[in-house]
């Protein structure tokens, strides 16, 4: 029994840095832009099949397959998916920053099926399962016998350095401070000589390698990689996102290891959890909501006075 | 554009010409995009149907004429509806097909209509009609293949049973606001369908199979319908049920408008504090809101579960509910007109891509995110309201 609760804590800490990574995107987008970005989980989702090209192309170029190749496809992954993210912004979820929220929701589902059919059509047999390798492998060590994998120790370390670094660069850089000063009020933001355009760029760039980090470790994780991931990934990580408060990165991060920590839960102690763990997951969610209308870390406000 | 009361007002004879010409205009546009095959034909007609729409936002006054007119003879373009609608089976004659097209539109029309109840008249977000949807289909299904009900008797219970869910959906309503109502109405149509999709009873991912068609006075909508000598497919039934329920949901859709429980929402779109100092019940009118969704949608779903005779978790996915959603913003919000268009645009344009069969999805999110970037305020944009005697 004991083993059984280690091994599901590692499980639990594993799977809730990644939502955790996913859910810190939609806020630190929603934060700034007060849109949802709902193809954010798709946009991350392409990364490692962008790392899988990147891969094959430096080992067909330079022989044969050898680490080194795999870390920089991931670096490479990471930058890339981040310009995705800023061209993403540019061309469409900018637009509808003054638009209704159901109109950006819309449109932004639109625009993750529009990347999941692009990832199906250009990558060789995108329709298929792609398998991932671990990007680490071996024991690290044990807890009263149970193995603990590098994996999970890079998946947390990983986490931990993102969010650690995230919260130096908001705090203490000028960009930072700029990020934070228009998502606090974007017309005196401006007003103060602050180029929103910018801005906008800085958040989407940092947002999307942060998902695409997500997605590689998601992959890796899952040992596989489909076209079609990106729908669960942006459900859940949206998810965690707001039940944690939209726009609160220490909610996103609670938010991450609730939704993990259900599902978890859900497949060790419910019998068939495996199949039921969205039902589960999804009415954790609505129960939240219900009690806690604006997330857990987040302020009910009532506008306009 | 809404002012309508500048121009000028038809007569009677000009009016009725009018009615009838537009109507059948429209009714042979339909006929040939059903009809259509091949790009060159098919990119033809959308190019008219652009023209068309391009020439209705440069000159408004076109639109406001034409709707000026059908107003004016309400009895002649009732007609004139009518016997389009019945009619246009013997015009397909055996197609089947299209027939089957024309059914999915219609049932997609009266789920785009439910869905405007909250997003066009009240703006309040629903991701969850697609669940509502498979709840009417899956409980009359049920019904029927377990304890042999009839059509007819599940058809209410499944409205009932999807109504309940409809009050369920709306109690966090109460408390919740867009984005987060939005998430909600997600987790609770991504819950229905996981239990769709897992539960031994419903059938699992299998779903269920061999729905038996519905009689009416003895006559089995399976077999083909025989009027005056002539010899309909057995789709032309179906045909015939879905329009009916089209035009109990225009009308449930008009006189809702027109009630006080449609200004209601209109007020709460406009500024939801507002209403409540106005004595509005706001969270009873959402609630509201939600159930006379649910209760169209089942209604739907039911009708669908018989027609086709097999029914999947995989027809009420969170797609689905986008689908609809997109098809309400595309055609106008609040405009039932305009929401029974985008309905039978966007069932019957994917359909008419099978040139790109494989990249139809595509093409479709490419379609949808234009479309809101161009004309975020859909086709046929809301009306204002008109009051008083002058029409």
């Amino acid at each position: 029994m004991a083993e059984l609760l280690i091994q599901q804590s590692v499980n639990w800490i594993t799977l809730g840095s990644i939502y955790a990574l996913l859910a810190i995107g939609f806020s630190l987008i929603f934060g700034i832009l007060n849109v949802i970005h709902f193809s954010h989980g798709d946009v991350a989702m392409t990364a490692p099949f962008i790392a899988l090209a990147a891969a094959q192309i430096l080992a067909a170029s330079f022989g044969a397959f050898a680490p080194a190749w795999l870390v920089l496809a991931v670096i490479a992954a990471v930058l890339a998916v981040g310009m995705i993210g800023v061209v993403l912004d540019r061309v469409v979820i900018r637009r509808f920053r003054d638009a209704p929220a159901m109109m950006a929701l819309v449109a932004t589902v639109a625009l993750g099926i529009v990347i999941r059919e692009l990832i199906r059509h250009l990558y060789p047999q995108g329709s298929n399962p792609h398998a991932f390798p671990r990007l680490v492998s071996g024991v690290a060590f044990d807890i009263a016998g149970v193995p603990v994998n590098w994996f999970v120790l890079l998946v947390v370390g990983t986490t931990a350095l993102l969010v650690a670094l995230l919260f130096v660069f908001l705090r203490m850089t000028p960009l930072g401070l700029r990020i934070r000063a228009a998502s606090e009020d974007r017309l005196v933001a401006r007003m103060m000589g602050i180029r929103d355009h910018r801005v906008f760029q800085a958040t989407f760039f940092i947002a999307s390698s942060i998902g695409a980090i997500a997605g590689l470790l998601f992959a890796s994780y899952a040992g596989v990689t489909r076209f079609d991931f990106g729908v669960m990934a942006g459900l859940l990580g949206f998810s965690a996102a707001v039940i944690g408060g939209l726009g609160s990165m220490p909610g996103a991060i609670i938010g991450g290891l609730v939704i993990a920590g259900i599902e978890v839960l859900a497949q060790t102690f419910v019998e068939d959890g495996a199949s039921y763990r969205l039902v589960f997951v999804f009415v954790l969610v609505i129960v939240v909501l219900v009690f806690r209308p604006a997330g857990l870390l987040g302020r009910t406000t009532m506008e306009k006075v | 554009m809404g002012g309508s009361t500048s121009s000028p007002a038809p007569r009677t004879a000009t009016a009725a010409a009018l009615a009838i010409l537009s109507q059948l205009c429209g009714a042979a546009l339909l006929y040939a995009i059903l009809k259509a095959e091949g790009t060159w034909h098919v990119a033809g007609l959308l190019a008219l149907l652009g023209l068309g729409f391009y020439l209705l936002e440069r000159f408004p006054w076109i639109g406001d004429f034409v709707t000026a007119s059908l107003a004016r003879v309400p009895l002649v373009t009732m007609a004139t509806a009518a016997v389009i609608v019945l009619g246009f089976p013997f015009l397909v004659g055996t197609n089947t097909y299209v027939l089957h097209l024309l059914i999915v539109a219609q049932l997609y029309a009266v789920l785009a209509l439910a869905l405007n109840f909250q997003l066009g008249s009240a703006n309040i977000p629903n991701f969850a009609t697609g669940a509502s949807y498979g709840i009417g289909a899956y409980v009359s299904a049920l019904l029927a293949l377990n304890l042999g009900m009839s059509f007819w008797l599940t058809l209410p219970i499944a409205a009932l049973a999807a109504t309940l869910f409809g009050f369920i959906i709306g109690i966090p309503s109460m408390r919740t606001r867009d984005t987060y109502l939005a998430l909600v109405t997600i987790a609770f149509g991504v819950v229905v369908q996981q239990l769709l999709n897992n539960l031994d009873w419903t059938g699992g991912p299998n779903g269920l199979v061999g729905i038996p068609a519905p009689s009416l006075f003895g006559h089995s909508f399976a077999s083909p319908l025989q009027v005056f000598g002539w010899t309909l497919p057995s789709q032309a039934n179906f045909y015939y049920l879905a329009a009916a329920l089209v035009v109990v949901a225009i009308v449930t859709a008009q006189r809702l408008h027109g009630s006080r429980i449609g200004l209601a929402w209109n007020a709460l779109r406009a500024d939801e504090i507002a209403a409540k100092a106005q004595g509005i019940n706001v969270a009873w009118y959402k609630v509201l809101a939600f159930a006379v969704d649910a209760f169209l949608a089942a209604f739907a779903g039911t009708i669908y579960a018989f027609y086709v005779s097999y029914i999947s978790p995989d027809n009420f996915t969170f797609l689905v509910s986008v689908t609809i959603m997109t098809m309400v913003i595309v055609g106008g919000m609040d405009n039932i007109f305009g929401v029974i268009v985008g309905a039978f645009l966007l069932t019957i344009l994917p359909e008419k891509l099978r040139a790109f069969s494989d990249y139809r999805l595509l093409f479709f999110g490419v379609v949808v995110i234009g479309f809101l970037m161009i004309r975020p305020q859909g086709l046929f944009p809301q009306r204002l309201r008109h009051y008083g005697g002058h029409r």
